[in-house]
C-alpha cells in the first residue's frame, strides 16, 4: 500500500499531472530555452534541484509558517536555492551558465516550484513531498528534452550538437525562434491529450 | 505572542537563514567564478595573439581594454582589444587580436553575448562566422558581404553575414571597426608604449 502511494506520488508528475503538458506551468522557460537539447537538459536539472530542495525544506517547516506569510516565505526560500544553483553553475559549468543566461535567475518565478510548494509540500510530510518533487522534476525534464530534441533536430539538423540529418537537409530556422517553440509545444500538448483520451476510452470499454 | 509579531518573526528568520546560506555559497564560489572569467580572458588573448606568453594591460577605458601580447623576450607580437558593442538583445563582449603593426587581424573571439540562440548566437561559432575574420586586412574598414559567398570569393576586407542574423553580424562589425579605429588613433597619438 505504502509502496503504491509512493509510486503514484512520483508517477503523476511524469504523465497524468505533467507540469508542462497537463498543468501548463513554467511556460516561460519551457518556450525560451528549448532550442538545444543541452539547454533543455541543464534547465530541467536546475529546476529539479530547486524544486526538490525547496519542497523538502518547505515540507519540513510547514507547521512553523503562519498561512498569512506562507507565500512570502516560500518565495524567499525558492530564491535562495535558485541563487545557489546559479552561482554553482557559474563556478563549475561556466559554458552552460552562459548558454542559459538570464533564465536561471528566472527560475524563481517558475510556477511549478511555487505551485508544488503550495499544492503539495505545505500539506504533506517530508518523504511524500520529496517524491512528489522528484516526479515533477522528472516530468519537466522529460517534456523539455522532448521539446528541445524536436526543435534542435528540425531547426539545426543536430541532436546534442552532433549532426544527425545529412547535408541535404535545409534547417527550418523558424523552429529555433519563438514561433517554433509555440508550434512544437502546442502540437505536443495536443498529442498528449489525444493519447490520454484514447487510453481513457479503451479503459471505459 | 500576538499574530503580527509571529508573522514578523517567522519572515525575519526565513530571510536571515536564507541570507546566511547565500553568504556561504558566495564565499565558496566567488573566487572560482572570478578565476573562470579571468581565465577566459587570458585564454582569449593567447588565442587572438598567437604565440604570446605574457599579456600586459596597456590602456583601459569604459567598454574598451587594450592588451599587448608579448613573447618571453618582451617583444611585442600584437594587440588584443577587448571591447563591448550593442547587440540585438544585450551587449556583445568580444576580443580581437591584431599584429604588432595594426595592419592584419589575427582572429576574433566572442567573450559574452545574449543573442538569439541558434541565430544571432552563431557569432560565437567559428565555422559560421569567426573564421571569416581571420587574416583580414585592417588598414581599411571591414565590410559585410550579404548574401554570404564562398571563402575564396571573399575580399580581403569582407566578412560574410550570418543568414537570419544581420543585426548581430552588423553589431559585431561596428564594434570591431570601432575598436580597431580607436586603437589606431591611440597609436597615432603616441599613447601606446611602442617597443617593436
Amino acid at each position: 500500500m505504502a509502496q503504491r502511494t509512493m509510486w503514484r506520488d512520483f508517477a503523476k508528475g511524469l504523465w497524468a499531472e505533467n507540469p508542462v503538458s497537463r498543468q501548463l506551468l513554467g511556460m516561460c522557460s519551457t518556450l525560451a530555452i528549448t532550442n538545444a537539447v543541452i539547454n533543455g537538459l541543464a534547465m530541467g536539472l536546475a529546476v529539479g534541484f530547486v524544486l526538490i530542495c525547496s519542497s523538502g525544506l518547505i515540507s519540513l517547516i510547514r507547521k512553523l509558517i503562519p498561512s498569512q506569510v506562507r507565500i512570502a516565505s516560500y518565495i524567499v526560500i525558492i530564491a535562495a536555492f535558485v541563487t545557489i544553483a546559479d552561482r554553482f553553475m557559474a563556478a563549475f559549468f561556466p559554458p552552460l551558465s552562459k548558454a542559459l543566461g538570464p533564465y536561471v535567475p528566472l527560475i524563481v518565478v517558475n510556477c511549478i516550484i511555487l505551485g508544488r510548494a503550495e499544492a503539495f509540500a505545505s500539506k504533506n510530510p517530508l518523504g511524500r513531498s520529496l517524491i512528489d518533487a522528484l516526479g515533477m522534476s522528472a516530468g519537466y525534464i522529460l517534456a523539455l528534452v522532448v521539446l528541445s530534441s524536436i526543435r534542435e533536430l528540425l531547426g539545426n539538423g543536430t541532436l546534442l550538437g552532433r549532426k544527425v540529418l545529412g547535408a541535404g537537409f535545409e534547417p527550418w530556422t523558424i523552429m529555433l525562434l519563438p514561433p517554433g517553440a509555440f508550434l512544437t509545444l502546442g502540437l505536443l500538448i495536443g498529442a498528449a491529450y489525444q493519447i490520454e483520451r484514447r487510453v481513457r476510452r479503451r479503459r471505459a470499454r | 505572542m500576538s499574530l503580527s509579531t509571529r508573522l514578523a518573526v517567522v519572515l525575519t528568520m526565513v530571510g536571515l537563514i536564507s541570507a546566511a546560506l547565500l553568504v556561504g555559497v558566495n564565499l565558496a564560489t566567488r573566487d572560482r567564478i572570478a578565476a573562470n572569467k579571468q581565465k577566459e580572458i587570458d585564454e582569449a588573448i593567447t588565442k587572438v595573439v598567437p604565440g604570446s606568453r605574457v599579456s600586459e594591460k596597456i590602456y583601459e577605458e569604459k567598454g574598451f581594454t587594450l592588451y599587448a601580447g608579448k613573447d618571453e623576450g618582451e617583444k611585442l607580437l600584437g594587440y588584443a582589444i577587448s571591447a563591448a558593442t550593442g547587440g540585438f538583445q544585450d551587449q556583445i563582449l568580444f576580443i580581437v587580436g591584431t599584429n604588432a603593426e595594426l595592419t592584419r587581424l589575427n582572429s576574433l573571439y566572442i567573450l559574452d553575448q545574449k543573442e538569439t540562440p541558434g541565430l544571432g548566437a552563431k557569432i560565437t561559432d567559428r565555422n559560421a562566422f569567426l573564421r571569416f575574420w581571420e587574416g583580414k586586412d585592417i588598414r581599411q574598414r571591414l565590410m559585410l558581404r550579404k548574401p554570404p559567398v564562398g571563402m575564396d570569393e571573399l575580399g580581403p576586407t569582407e566578412i560574410n553575414t550570418i543568414t537570419g542574423a544581420t543585426v548581430s553580424s552588423e553589431s559585431v562589425l561596428a564594434g570591431v571597426n570601432g575598436a580597431l579605429e580607436k586603437t589606431k588613433r591611440l597609436k597615432r597619438e603616441g599613447k601606446l608604449p611602442v617597443k617593436e
